[in-house]
């Protein structure tokens, strides 16, 4: 129906320019010409101005203007995006031959924003563009590699180093408690999700533009309030072919700074005995005989094993390697762009890998001077090998910190120890290694996103473009784990079993863009609007056995026992859109839009809401007593208000449900049927309205750039899901409740400057955001989310939103009249945590009524800075980011300096409470009980501080004189990825955020992040 | 012109806005029913009863840790490698329960997921069509048998609970309710078993064994006027049981065997079936000795939980001859790490075709708990045992192959009573709750705390020389009664606590 809809559009408008196309315009004195980009090719749409008079006019489709003047003579000023301006004397009744040269001035560049493009110049939303050529040879496995440190209010945290893994991504901090906070990607005007997933490839990015504000991304409506990160890949430019080939190897390594210090196998055995001694000690009162310990661990001295299991996991040397090819050209009338590139990552634990193929092919040509066409193809297969799940403490990274020391990786045969502790009051795990050896576990993501467009342009300023977006994802997964791979606390043999996936999503959409673009005198308007349509729909297939003859022969159909099952989701949305951006003399920016958009994941009387934006801006340095400041090339006064959404909940959250509930009656099977969630019709969207104030400087001819920023963001009706009492039959149900304010500022500068021959720039941003719980209007006004030996977040009226909650502790008993004297602990014994007494009745109670907010997850200010320079050949960069002022719960400590003896334990153990004489450090509990210990409490929080230097480059570029050298340039570039570290935080990444959502800030060990050194080469022919 | 041009988009987008038709965001999801057009029907009805039964299955796979665990029954196989256990399961056993527990959290949700369901099956039944009087009453009646057996447990478990018989108008409605003294639980709980008395029949067809019956109802109904105090309703009901067709097995173990499922002794049982994907039970998996691999379960991939594993004190309390310890207690299994017998429930040890399904059902209500019952309510009904009290009890013994009792007094008929219930019910999920019926709460804390002290000094499985913590097997009289898990408070903190937690 849609696309029925767009064709009787387009037909409406061609008879629309059909019409009108002939109208004749009156005569005067008058100039004439055509104007030209230095390729040749017509410039359309260049504003041409009388000087001193406020008429002007625009060029046609082939360049041709005529434009009528007082007098004999007058200066044109012909300004295009993109192009420098040009003043040209001519007289009346020339005809004038323009060829506009291709302006570097980042201020005449165009920038890409929501649906079309604006000049930066006219920019009065909060818009950042990243800058790539600082991360030209950066290893990038996943593109969102490429936004670290570079754009202020976009926080970029790599809190997994799985191979090929995505950056999380978060604009101007946390806008929502449940309905998701990923920007929404836009690749190629193409919403593609709020994930780019692995299957592109970085390389092929001309530019990243991320909107910010509200009148930036009002235009994407329900999605918007989260930013908006806008892709455009490369195209060819005007010239001859070039072909480009590069490739770059690396290896990757933990350094030992990063590392964990557990204990080894003697010192193990000792932390046992003395475990077991203490506690006759303790409870018994006396003095343990040596005969009574047990003897695996009687004897500590005499351990002859210790294997150091984190470091045995470790794939040292893990090659990174990259290689790319792209051949872009453009002449006549045809652009064209076509790229192969392969990534290959070997993870830095053993057995781990991503494989990322991709192949693009952009093609943009003109048929005639109206009518346009483009084609973007992109295929590309990721294939991630996971050897199963790594984050967390019941898998690979936490098992091999926790694993039992003593027990050696392989039997004195070769084959592996397989089974790790399990004996003498030992967690049992699965060898580590053999883990990540011997379990298949794989994924094959096949991506394809095509785009098309027709653009006709019709009555000089108008231009219609219908485009057809279509996104087609195979991910199939399995799983083997073989019967000889012991559970936790399960020795083998076990069963072996096998898991199959696969997840076919398609998505299309369709946009029908109608622009007016028109200069009167000192006017000039820009007019958009637009329809779209997008529909996902995603099938699920899935399989799992049990049960095999063997562990040879890793398919179904060997398996006894099978399960199986298949499913299918989607959603659709559609949306009418506008936009008018208004100059006025160069000087007074207007810009308004507004949304009306339906999303079938909302309730039947709910499913349309409105996002209106509207901003201005004021170029103070184009007034005429601005006129005398020579220095100041640039200033603007801009601001922005509007109203964005957020739909990142569940397919069919407004809708209740049955689901299956068996039953046997006479020995055969009856269908039962019970409900499984609760309904709320009036779902609806999360809407954040947003305001944006800033400016923008230019100064010394454009080498120094400054924006700052503020805003102030607040989400409504907040998505969320309420818990419930359970009397209700269910525990939570999802509603619109609640309130989140984001605000703060921010801050970039950019400096460039070439002294002789040495070119220097400094590229500088500092984000500061406070997010705030304003209002949960739930029958309880807070929402805890986690629990009570974990971490648990709390948001809450007046604080941060998943701010870490837990007992304060205090220190930890010295000895029993220290108990005496202090508020009432049930069962409290010399040695356990202190609590701080937060009711004041005097008794600590072991729920959560003593609790109070212990940390802050989130920063008081992030940064980057990137540094870089060029002298004759060479080039380097340096990039830097940090966080400053926020707090991290290390949960995995639960685990790491569990004082039961169950686990191994983090070095620092040796410090802890022994008895009166021997208290350790203060911060470390007895291990004769474990109450008043695991609660979450203060004694986990961290300072999460830390400054990175992510990345440093150097390279070479040389130029051959001689055109008789087959290659135009050669390139040759060194860098090193997650170079160092600079963090008073114990664990490996503080970065880490294994919850995430209205879990914030908390650490249970994530795959370990490597440093990276690459080498490159690059040709260009 | 521009006049024009307006009126043209006008147009076309009017055209399209007729395009966006509302069928285009109308999506539900495919893969299930939409619970606005169910329960229509009597076959959906059905489907609808069948689900709350189906639920009950995941009810009975947990309810050895609050019924069975914290009674001298039972104990745990104690696992020195793995602490996680300490502040869960493991402390029914030790008496250190608090409203963290995770196994009470996912209990209470469980139960109370269930009532939602039977309420919301009985207020959707009005709406229904084509649905005759006499299957409505039955429908009806199943769904209160239903309700009140899990009101019953909630409230002995925790004493005074929130009652809530309909389905919530709105979400907020939630945070409305208190906990209701336990004599109006008891109050609906007898109403909604009268109700189940007169609705359901006392047999049901081929196809439909398993459903709640009339004599279901009645056993129920005179458990809860037994623990109730009101003997005379509880001799009056339970004699009603006696003429409807129920009789001992001669086997004691046949009421335990998967061949003999829904046999002549069976009043209500929970179903399972190991050949029916996703409907098959496990419970000799959690109760196997930890390290006895396949020695129990028969699979040697197995590696069992060792929860509820038979104490000391109940392995020594069965008479000389008699043949429930044989069929109930499994002796025979050898630690591998200390040499020592570990011993486990044997009722639901069955062997099994395939590993980790078992097909054992799991008894709730039995006609020698009937009869057992009806002994006890007439011996305190009239202070003293008559013949029939007699006849009743010997029924039992004689089928158990131990000699008849006569000539007791009034106690020691309570005594004996108290011993027979123990064995011939052991492992079914009563103990607890008899102790707790048939002592005041004085008495309770001495009896457990002497139990307590036997345990913990004579461990039935060693703890290789890990000492107990000062706060194990302390029991105080408040925990009679199991604190209201700390969510439901964090979420309505106007709901009350269970004094003393």
């Amino acid at each position: 129906m849609k696309n029925k809809h767009s064709l009787l559009q387009l037909f409406c408008f061609t008879g629309l320019w059909l019409l009108f196309s002939s109208i004749a315009q009156a005569q005067s004195p008058q100039v004439s010409g055509s104007i030209k980009d230095e390729t040749g090719a017509a410039v359309q749409g260049a504003d041409i101005i009388i000087k001193g008079s406020a008429k002007g006019v625009q060029s046609g489709p082939t360049g041709k203007f005529t434009i009528p003047i007082q007098g004999a003579s007058a200066t044109l000023i012909i300004s295009h995006v993109g192009f420098a301006t040009q003043e040209i004397p001519a007289s009346a009744g020339s005809t004038q031959e323009i060829v506009l040269k291709r302006n570097a001035s980042a201020l005449n560049d165009v920038v890409v924003i929501g649906y079309g493009t604006q000049r930066r110049r006219e920019v009065t939303g909060a818009v950042a563009v990243v800058d790539l050529a600082a991360t030209k040879d950066v290893p990038v496995a996943n593109p969102t590699r490429l936004l670290v440190g570079q754009a202020p209010g976009v926080t970029v945290r790599q809190a997994t180093g799985r191979p090929g893994g995505e950056f999380e991504i978060n604009v101007r901090g946390l806008g929502s408690l449940g309905a998701g906070s990923a920007p929404l990607y836009v690749v190629d005007g193409f919403p593609v999700g709020t994930s780019l997933g692995q299957n592109f490839n970085g390389s092929d990015i001309e530019n990243i533009t991320i909107l910010k504000d509200a009148v930036s991304t009002a235009i994407y409506g329900a999605r918007g309030s989260n930013g908006v990160v806008l892709i455009t890949t490369k195209n060819g430019k005007p010239g001859a072919p070039v072909l480009n080939v590069s490739s770059t190897y690396g290896i990757q390594n933990i350094p030992s700074g990063r590392k964990v210090k557990m204990l080894d196998g003697q010192e193990f055995a000792q932390f046992k005995k003395d475990i077991f001694m203490d506690k006759i000690r303790y409870f018994e009162n006396r003095e343990p005989d040596i005969t009574e310990v047990p003897l695996d661990y009687r004897y500590p001295e005499q351990v002859k094993t210790s294997t150091n299991w984190f470091d045995a996991t470790l794939h040292d040397n893990a090659p990174f390697s990259n290689y790319y090819a792209s051949l872009s050209q453009g002449n006549n009338n045809i652009h064209s762009f076509l790229s192969a590139g392969y990534t290959r990552q070997e993870g830095i634990l053993l057995n781990t890998k991503f494989d990322n193929l991709s192949v693009r092919g952009n093609i943009d040509g003109k048929v005639n001077d109206n009518i346009s066409m483009g084609l973007r193809v992109n295929a590309d297969l990721a294939s991630n090998n996971l050897a199963q799940a790594t984050e967390g403490r019941d898998n690979i990274v936490g098992a091999s910190l926790i694993a039992d020391p003593r027990d050696p990786i392989r039997n004195p045969d070769g084959s592996y120890f397989a089974y790790i502790g399990g004996h003498d009051g030992v967690f049992g795990f699965a060898n580590p290694v053999m883990s990540l050896t011997d379990i298949q576990s794989r994924s094959n993501i096949g991506q394809m996103v095509a785009n098309a467009f027709i653009e006709i342009s019709f009555l000089k300023n108008f231009k219609f473009k219908s485009s057809l977006n279509g996104l087609l994802n195979y991910n199939s997964y399995k799983q083997f784990v073989p019967s000889y791979i012991p559970g936790e606390n399960a020795p083998p043999p076990r069963y072996a079993s096998e898991t199959d996936q696969q997840i076919n999503t398609r998505n299309y959409s369709t946009d029908q863009l109608l622009t007016y673009n028109n200069t009167f005198g000192n006017h000039r308007i820009n007019v958009l609007i637009g329809y779209t349509a997008q529909d996902e729909k995603t099938t699920t297939l899935n399989a799992g056995g049990t049960q095999y003859a063997n562990d040879l022969t890793p398919f179904l159909g060997s398996a006894a026992l099978k399960t199986n099952g298949s499913g299918e989701y989607g959603w659709s949305l559609d949306a009418f859109f506008g936009r008018i951006n208004f100059v006025f003399a160069e000087k007074y920016l207007f810009s308004g839009s507004f949304r009306r958009e339906g999303s079938s994941r909302f309730g039947e009387n709910v499913k349309y809401g409105n996002f209106p934006a509207l901003s201005a801006g004021w170029r103070i340095s184009n007034e005429k007593f601005m006129s005398d400041i020579s220095w100041l090339s640039d200033l603007k006064l801009r601001g922005s208000w509007g109203i964005t959404g957020n739909n990142g909940i569940p397919n069919y959250g407004s809708l209740a449900f049955m689901s299956n509930n068996n039953y046997v009656l006479d020995n055969n099977l009856v269908r039962g049927q019970v409900v499984s969630n609760l309904p709320n019709p009036t779902l609806k969207w999360e809407r954040s309205g947003q305001l944006d104030l800033g400016v923008d400087l230019a100064a010394f001819r454009d080498k120094l750039t400054f924006t700052a920023e503020y805003y102030n963001k607040i989400t409504n009706d907040m998505l969320l899901s309420i818990p419930l009492p359970a009397i209700s039959g269910f525990t939570s149900y999802l509603a619109n409740i609640g309130k989140v304010q984001n605000k703060g500022f921010e801050f970039a500068a950019r400096y460039k400057t070439k002294v002789h021959s040495v070119g220097l720039w400094v590229n500088g941003n500092i984000s500061i955001n406070r997010n705030k719980v304003l209002a949960i209007n739930g029958p309880n006004d807070q929402l805890l989310a986690g629990d009570f030996y974990g971490g648990y977040n709390i948001s809450r009226p007046g604080s941060p939103i998943g701010a870490i909650f837990g007992f304060r502790m205090l220190g930890v008993f010295k000895n029993q009249a220290d108990i005496d004297k202090s508020p009432f602990q049930d069962g409290a014994i010399p040695g356990v945590y202190k609590y701080y007494d937060a009711d004041h009745n005097d008794t600590i109670s072991y729920d959560t009524k003593d609790m109070v907010q212990i940390g802050n997850p989130w920063p008081k200010f992030t940064y980057g800075l990137s540094i870089g320079g060029d002298f004759k050949h060479f080039d380097f960069s340096v990039l830097i980011n940090g966080a400053q002022g926020y707090d991290i719960y290390r949960v995995i400590e639960a685990s790491t300096m569990n004082m039961d003896g169950v686990f191994n334990v983090l070095e620092e153990s040796k410090q802890r409470y022994r008895n009166e004489q021997n208290p350790g450090n203060g911060r470390l509990a007895t291990t004769n009980t474990w109450k008043w210990e695991r609660e979450s409490n203060s004694r986990y929080i961290y300072s999460g501080s830390h400054m990175w230097i992510k990345n440093i480059s150097i390279g070479y570029t040389f130029n051959p004189a001689t055109p008789k050298l087959m290659f135009k340039s050669l390139r040759l570039y060194a860098s090193g990825d997650n170079m160092f570290l600079f963090t008073k935080y114990p664990g490996s990444n503080p970065e880490v955020n294994n919850r995430g959502g209205i879990n914030p800030g908390l650490d249970d060990e994530a795959y370990p992040l490597a440093r990276t050194f690459t080498f490159g080469v690059n040709f260009t022919f | 012109m521009r006049i024009i041009i307006i009126r043209l988009l006008a147009i076309t987008f009017t055209l399209s806005s007729v395009s966006c038709a509302k069928s285009y965001l109308n999506k539900t999801d495919p893969t299930k029913v939409s619970t606005d057009v169910f329960y229509k029907d009597a076959k959906q009805l059905e489907q609808a009863v069948n689900g709350v039964y189906g639920a009950l299955q995941g009810i009975a796979n947990d309810q050895w840790i609050t019924n069975e665990l914290p009674s001298d029954n039972t104990t745990i196989d104690f696992n020195p490698g793995d602490r996680g256990q300490s502040d869960r399961i493991e402390a029914f056993e030790f008496y250190t329960i608090n409203a963290n527990s995770t196994n009470l959290n996912s209990s209470y949700i469980n139960y109370y997921n269930s009532i939602y369901n039977a309420n919301n099956t009985l207020a959707k039944m009005q709406g229904a069509t084509g649905l005759s009087d006499s299957v409505k009453a039955v429908n009806e009646g199943q769904l209160k048998f239903i309700r009140a057996y899990l009101y019953f447990e909630l409230t002995q478990y925790y004493g005074d609970v929130i009652l809530i018989t309909q389905p919530l108008d709105k979400p907020s409605d939630a945070w409305t309710y208190q906990r209701e003294k336990q004599e109006n639980v008891y109050a609906q709980i007898e109403s909604d078993l009268k109700d189940a008395v007169n609705d359901l029949p006392v047999k049901y067809q081929a196809g439909h064994i398993g459903r709640a019956t009339k004599g279901a109802a009645l056993s129920l109904l005179g458990k809860v006027f037994l623990t109730e105090k009101k003997y005379s309703d509880a001799v009056t009901t339970l004699n009603q049981v006696l003429p409807l067709g129920y009789d001992l097995n001669d086997d004691y173990a046949d009421a335990f065997n998967p061949q003999k499922k829904n046999g002549i002794e069976s009043v209500f049982e929970i179903q399972y079936d190991a050949a029916i994907d996703g409907e098959w039970s496990s419970f000799i998996y959690t109760f196997a000795p930890r390290l006895s691999a396949g020695a129990v379960t028969g699979w040697s991939q197995s590696n069992p939980g060792g929860w509820n594993i038979p104490t000391n004190d109940i392995i020594n309390t069965y008479e000389a001859g008699d043949k429930r310890k044989d069929a109930s207690i499994g002796l025979n299994f050898q630690s591998p790490v200390t040499g020592l017998t570990v011993p486990y429930i044997k009722k639901y040890a069955h062997p099994h075709a395939v590993y980790g399904r078992t097909d054992d059902n799991w008894p709730v209500l039995r006609y020698s708990d009937v009869l057992l019952m009806l002994a006890e309510a007439i011996n305190e009904q009239d202070n003293n045992p008559t013949t029939d009290a007699y006849t009743y009890l010997n029924k039992v013994r004689h089928r158990a192959g131990l000699a008849d009792v006569s000539g007791l007094s009034y106690q020691s008929f309570k005594d004996t009573l108290a011993h027979e219930r123990r064995v011939e019910l052991a492992f079914e999920n009563w103990r607890w709750f008899d102790l707790k019926r048939t002592m005041t709460p004085a008495e309770l804390t001495t009896f457990i705390n002497n139990y307590a002290a036997k345990e913990k000094a004579n461990p039935t499985v060693t703890r290789q020389g890990v000492p107990y913590s000062n706060t194990d097997y302390v029991f105080s009289q408040y925990e009679a009664l199991f604190p209201i898990p700390a969510n439901e408070i964090i979420v309505n903190p106007k709901l009350t606590q269970t004094p003393g937690y």
